[in-house]
């Protein structure tokens, strides 16, 4: 996931991350939405669900991507430079959380960024 | 460069790009008869889209057939009636306007209002990066974003051209009560009698072929943007410009199938 792969902005937020499914396994709608439902709800963004990207925060597109990615069959998930994504963040605990909540999802994380960035991720 | 060179490279590259175009939707259309084209999510899209343009539409759809509808089957009859050839009533009605006329009028109502979007749609898509988005993710740009689009137009079409039909001969009905005396079941026998099956095969199938271009060209040059947002209008523009062009292609050559 990075600032280059963005949310499509003409569907709503459960569909975005519903799609993966539907497309790849052929999940039925309803299966799918509801699944992606209850991801959501982990974060406590069950309320975004029927929104759309420019509608979200940043913190909130940053949970809705990372969800989006993890919908991959055995997910290894590579995030590029996530401060430019959440670009206000001091350090890397929002990220590490996010992940943390959702580690049955996905197999491996790798987070790329530059060396300068290092004391933002501090001991992590 | 020479004005001759000008010219032959103005040939070359709209040779080339409806050759292009030809080319994609052979490859476009070999993908309606593939099964794994509908999965799940292709399903979504084609009923959201089937209900922007086909649903949506219908309210203004309804008005607009009513309006032209009665005013025009009014001044037909007018006329045949001043030129003493009301004979010739159930020919008009099934020749001209139900096999010509309705996928006419339909195809340039849904032109205006859904092939513009789905340009503009796919445009900004791709200038936003989205396009790119679905290829990182492994979704086929084809069977996600073009097969519902396409699918969409062809069954949109087929659909309101034949409800304006039934519009346009409703009021041929009540037109010819009004102004010949004619009983509906007159008028009714009238029009099985000037009914040709092959005219509504044909109108069907223009409808349909129609359907398909005229979500297929948008899409297609939508897709050209760059990553520059000024490209949008460009694009959309062009496209617009190429699918009337290709109304035009597609009216003349099923008038001369008509006269072959």
């Amino acid at each position: 996931m990075s600032e280059n792969v963005p949310l499509i902005s003409n569907q709503d937020v459960y569909m975005n991350i519903a799609l993966i499914k539907q497309y790849h396994e052929n999940m039925p709608r309803r299966k799918a939405q509801q699944l992606a439902l209850t991801y959501l709800e982990r974060f406590g963004l069950g309320a975004i669900a029927g929104r759309r990207n420019p509608a979200l925060n940043t913190e909130e597109r940053f949970c809705v991507m990372l969800l989006r990615a993890a919908m991959v069959k055995d997910a290894m998930i590579l995030i590029d430079q996530p401060f430019q994504i959440v670009p206000h963040l001091q350090d890397g605990r929002f990220i590490m959380d996010a992940l943390k909540i959702i580690d049955d999802l996905y197999s491996s994380c790798h987070i790329y960024d530059y060396r300068w960035m290092e004391k933002k991720y501090g001991e992590l | 460069m020479s004005l001759f060179e000008k010219l032959g490279n103005q040939v070359i590259r709209m040779i080339s790009g409806f050759a292009g175009t030809i080319a994609f939707s052979g490859k476009v259309f070999l993908r309606i008869f593939q099964r794994k084209t509908y999965s799940s999510a292709m399903r979504e899209v084609l009923v959201n889209q089937i209900y922007f343009t086909a649903v949506q539409i219908l309210p203004l759809f309804l008005l607009v057939s009513i309006l032209f509808g009665s005013l025009f089957i009014g001044i037909v009859f007018s006329l045949l009636k001043e030129l003493g050839l009301t004979q010739f009533i159930g020919h008009i009605l099934m020749g001209l306007i139900v096999t010509e006329l309705s996928p006419f009028l339909t195809v340039l109502l849904i032109t205006l209002r859904s092939s513009a979007a789905i340009n503009t749609e796919m445009a900004v898509m791709k200038v936003n990066r989205e396009i790119r988005t679905l290829e990182i993710f492994r979704i086929d740009i084809i069977d996600y974003l073009v097969m519902p689009r396409i699918i969409n137009g062809i069954i949109s079409i087929v659909l309101l051209s034949s409800l304006f039909s039934i519009v346009l001969l409703a009021s041929g009905n009540l037109f010819s009560r009004v102004m010949f005396g004619m009983s509906t079941d007159v008028y009714s026998n009238l029009l099985l009698n000037s009914t040709d099956f092959s005219d509504i095969v044909i109108a069907l199938l223009k409808c349909a072929v129609y359907g398909f271009f005229i979500t297929l060209i948008p899409i297609r040059f939508g897709l050209r943007a760059s990553r520059e947002l000024t490209s949008i209008p460009v694009v959309v523009s062009q496209g617009m410009v190429n699918v009337f062009a290709a109304i035009l292609m597609i009216e003349v050559l099923s008038l001369l199938t008509k006269l072959l």
